[in-house]
């Protein structure tokens, strides 16, 4: 890889891609102390390590990063070393831009050609997996080598060849962080984390692609496994873990309808009720009042 | 055609079966509910989930097999897996998950009533072993450990109360679950009051203990609606899973047991009288007014293989467990009985019947140059069905045990039968049903129906499949083994105990 760095604003190259703020490969042959200080930023930065040990902090987690590795930093949080300088190697690098909304959704930009469900599935990766360091990425480093070529080379079309690197780089990071750990044995174990992040995600409207790539499986196998495991589709599954925390907030007086059916991840209060008689044979509202003695 | 439904409210899920009057299966549903372990030592599911996955398993299966065959649903009996507890509010709303009978959090609790002075009567009054899975010693930790969530308990609750009281209105716990709670008397049928004192409650916070065959009255109008069934379907209180095992195994006759494999294990007698057991390592548990299921429980099931499966097996399909087990029992199958010198202690998960010891770990034991997959994996499979037979051996101090039948997904795998039949040196038969559990609730309801003069003519009508007859030769060498095993789980004790304090 050539040595280089490209920062927007004064660099030409990045002239047509106002989402890339920055990007560049660079060798430190010396230790410099204190050149490494806390940071935090409103974009997203990778980092892909190409020579080198190095010990780093992301947040209050520390990481200890080889030749191979790829660190995501997301909007928001602190990167910094353990040492506080960096240490001897070299490491390639993009910082680039994204709109994180909630629900774990995030919009890349008009460069990229995800679609919004597609964004939704990344963005719920990266933003749902702790530590986002997947460890021996050699085809993201091998992607993100290409774009930088791309990048400084400027040959034909490369606007759009940019883009779609940009695009395949994040598509090979959230596929390898899904399917780190998970090497197709324990589905039991896989089956138990999906189940703790539907619960935590309640609210969020989860698709079936969501829900298997979130454990870095393909959509077709997921829908057997769920099916054969549990004996429900994985969005029946998921409506009833839905209805069973309902019944749990309605017990709770203090809490109005429309709220719990939005907090459980029914689109209106309309569909909670329908959904819920449907099983039950009563609507919130009567569960509610036999339950708690309120109406 | 009137039909009857039976709902088992098994560890991992809940499965549905419906039953024409002469016990023929009409149709068959599941859905599996998580265990969670927010510490190592709990085991914790989700009570609401667990009723709502019962409910749409429920409602799709009448849908789908019932209903639109014009069959009436004359009953629907309960079972459940045992030991489990909810503390529940005075609005019935739940405090706590389900606390299942693998949670281990009242060790210490355990150990205290072990050694206290009133351990004896309580034992001998419940037929409970003194243990975490036991509610009495799950009550005896909330009330040390959580006091808060103790005082504002109105009812201690098993899955089975929760679910009927969530379906009728009505609070009860069969004699048989009941039996289990480690509160209960298992001669007067009524909560024992050194245990109630023991446990810092009153009788009026348990469920009203009722028979087996007790209807707690009708499904709450707004279910009856829902799930389409009419106002005269009535609702049994049914046992526990183990007691419907057995009953529906077709071991009425003093001289037989059944073996049961699935995650866990259990080996089970049924009798009139309750086997006393000097050294407590037996559980009674109450079958009906005049009977009783007596025997061994183990952690060391199939789980035990599977675990082995998931870490060393290989996987041609991803997450595709069944092939990988098939694949490695058909490998432990080439291997030598005794697996050339190769065993193999089971106690992944600590052990019940028969050391009763919480620390007890898995141990391979002659490892050899030579030792490939397959000495391993017959050795695993080995080990499990040893640990059976240790439970057998006890039993047979009270019974002279001629007959097994077995049941569950691993001991009906037929090499296991085989072992069994072998390692016991006994002739074993198969369950022709599914599931015995089911097939157990189905014979109580026929017999309320009148099908059957009682639950024993009932449960002689079960037939069994050809038996498994024991070789000889092979019998001599797992004896022999089996002397090393039995040895060695004796002589490790320390060092378990050890271990764990490292």
């Amino acid at each position: 890889m050539n040595l280089f760095e490209l920062q927007q604003g004064s660099s030409r190259e990045l002239q047509m891609f106002p989402h890339i703020v920055s990007t560049g490969c660079k060798k430190n042959q010396a230790i410099q102390l204190e050149s490494f200080r806390e940071s935090m930023s409103e974009f997203i930065r990778i980092y892909y390590i190409i020579d080198g040990k190095h010990e780093w902090r992301i947040d209050d987690e520390n990481f200890h990063l080889y030749p191979g590795d790829t660190v995501l930093i997301l909007p928001g949080r602190k990167l910094s070393s353990e040492k506080g300088f960096l240490e001897i190697g070299t490491l390639a690098w993009i910082h680039f831009k994204i709109e994180v909304l909630e629900h774990n959704k995030f919009i890349p930009g008009k460069w990229s050609s995800l679609s919004e469900s597609e964004c939704g599935t990344i963005g719920n990766i990266l933003l749902l997996n702790r530590p986002l360091v997947p460890s021996k990425t050699c085809d993201a480093g091998r992607v993100l080598a290409s774009l930088q070529n791309e990048l400084l080379n400027q040959e034909i079309a490369f606007y759009t060849r940019v883009n779609q690197l940009l695009d395949e780089f994040l598509a090979t990071l959230s596929r390898q962080l899904a399917k780190e750990g998970n090497p197709g044995r324990d589905f039991s174990k896989i089956f138990l984390q999906l189940e703790q992040k539907l619960r935590d995600n309640l609210a969020r409207q989860w698709s079936v692609e969501e829900m298997a790539a979130t454990v870095g499986m393909g959509t077709t196998l997921f829908n057997v496994r769920v099916k054969s495991y549990t004996g429900f589709s994985p969005i029946n599954y998921l409506i009833n873990l839905r209805i069973a925390e309902s019944i749990k907030l309605l017990r709770k007086p203090d809490l109005n309808l429309t709220d719990i059916a939005l907090d459980t991840g029914f689109c209106s209060s309309q569909h909670f009720s329908t959904t819920f008689k449907k099983l039950t044979g009563h609507t919130p509202r009567e569960f509610r009042k036999k339950n708690t003695g309120d109406s | 055609m009137d039909c009857i439904i039976s709902i088992e409210l098994g560890t991992n899920a809940v499965r549905v079966y419906a039953f024409d009057l002469q016990g023929g299966t009409i149709g068959f549903a599941k859905g599996s509910y998580p265990t969670f372990h927010p510490s190592p030592d709990y085991s914790e599911q989700d009570p609401e989930q667990i009723f709502i996955t019962m409910l749409y398993v429920l409602k799709n299966l009448l849908n789908e097999k019932v209903h639109s065959k014009n069959y009436k649903v004359l009953y629907i009996c309960f079972s459940a897996s045992m030991h489990s507890l909810l503390a529940v509010d005075k609005s019935g709303a739940p405090l706590t998950n389900l606390i299942t009978w693998a949670d281990n959090r009242g060790k210490k609790e355990a150990g205290t009533l072990q050694t206290s002075p009133e351990s004896d009567e309580i034992y001998k009054a419940t037929g409970t072993p003194i243990h975490p899975m036991s509610p009495l010693v799950k009550i005896v930790w909330l009330k040390n450990q959580r006091p808060d969530l103790f005082q504002k308990t109105d009812k201690f609750m098993s899955l089975k109360s929760y679910i009927i009281q969530q379906l009728t209105g009505r609070v009860i716990l069969d004699h048989s679950l009941a039996s289990a709670t480690g509160l209960l008397n298992i001669y007067k049928k009524q909560w024992e009051p050194a245990a109630l004192q023991y446990a810092g409650i009153s009788a009026s916070q348990l469920p009203e203990a009722v028979p087996i065959n007790h209807c707690p009255g009708k499904l709450l109008n707004q279910y009856r609606v829902s799930l389409g069934v009419s106002a005269s379907t009535k609702i049994l209180a049914g046992s526990s899973d183990g007691c419907f095992a057995t009953l529906g195994a077709g071991v009425w006759d003093r001289h037989k047991a059944t073996i049961t494999i699935e995650d866990s294990a259990a080996v089970r007698v049924i009798g009139n009288s309750v086997l006393c057991d000097k050294k407590r390592r037996l559980f009674n548990y109450v079958l009906d007014d005049t009977h009783y299921v007596s025997g061994g429980p183990s952690n060391s099931g199939g789980i035990v293989f599977e675990w082995f499966a998931k870490q060393f097996g290989d996987f041609r399909n991803a997450y595709d467990l069944e092939t990988c087990m098939d694949d490695l029992i058909r490998e432990a199958s080439g291997a030598q009985p005794g697996a050339e010198k190769l065993l193999f202690l089971p106690y992944l998960l600590g052990e019940r019947a028969p050391i009763w010891d919480a620390q007890a770990r898995g141990v391979f034991f002659g490892v050899n140059i030579n030792h490939e997959r397959k000495h391993f994996a017959r050795a695993v499979i080995e080990g499990i069905l040893y640990e059976m037979y240790s439970i057998g051996k006890m039993l047979q101090e009270h019974r002279d045990i001629k007959e097994l039948s077995i049941n569950g997904s691993f001991a009906s795998l037929p090499f296991c039968t085989q072992l069994i039949a072998d390692i016991f040196h006994l002739p074993v038969s198969v369950g022709t049903n599914a599931s015995s559990v089911s097939m157990g609730a189905y014979l109580l309801t026929a017999t309320e129906i009148g099908m059957y003069k009682n639950i024993e003519e009932a449960s002689r009508s079960v037939t069994l499949t050809e038996t498994c007859k024991p070789n000889t030769h092979n019998n001599n060498i797992y004896t022999r083994y089996y002397s090393v095993f039995e040895n060695l789980t004796g002589k490790l004790a320390s060092d378990f105990e050890a271990l764990a304090n490292l």
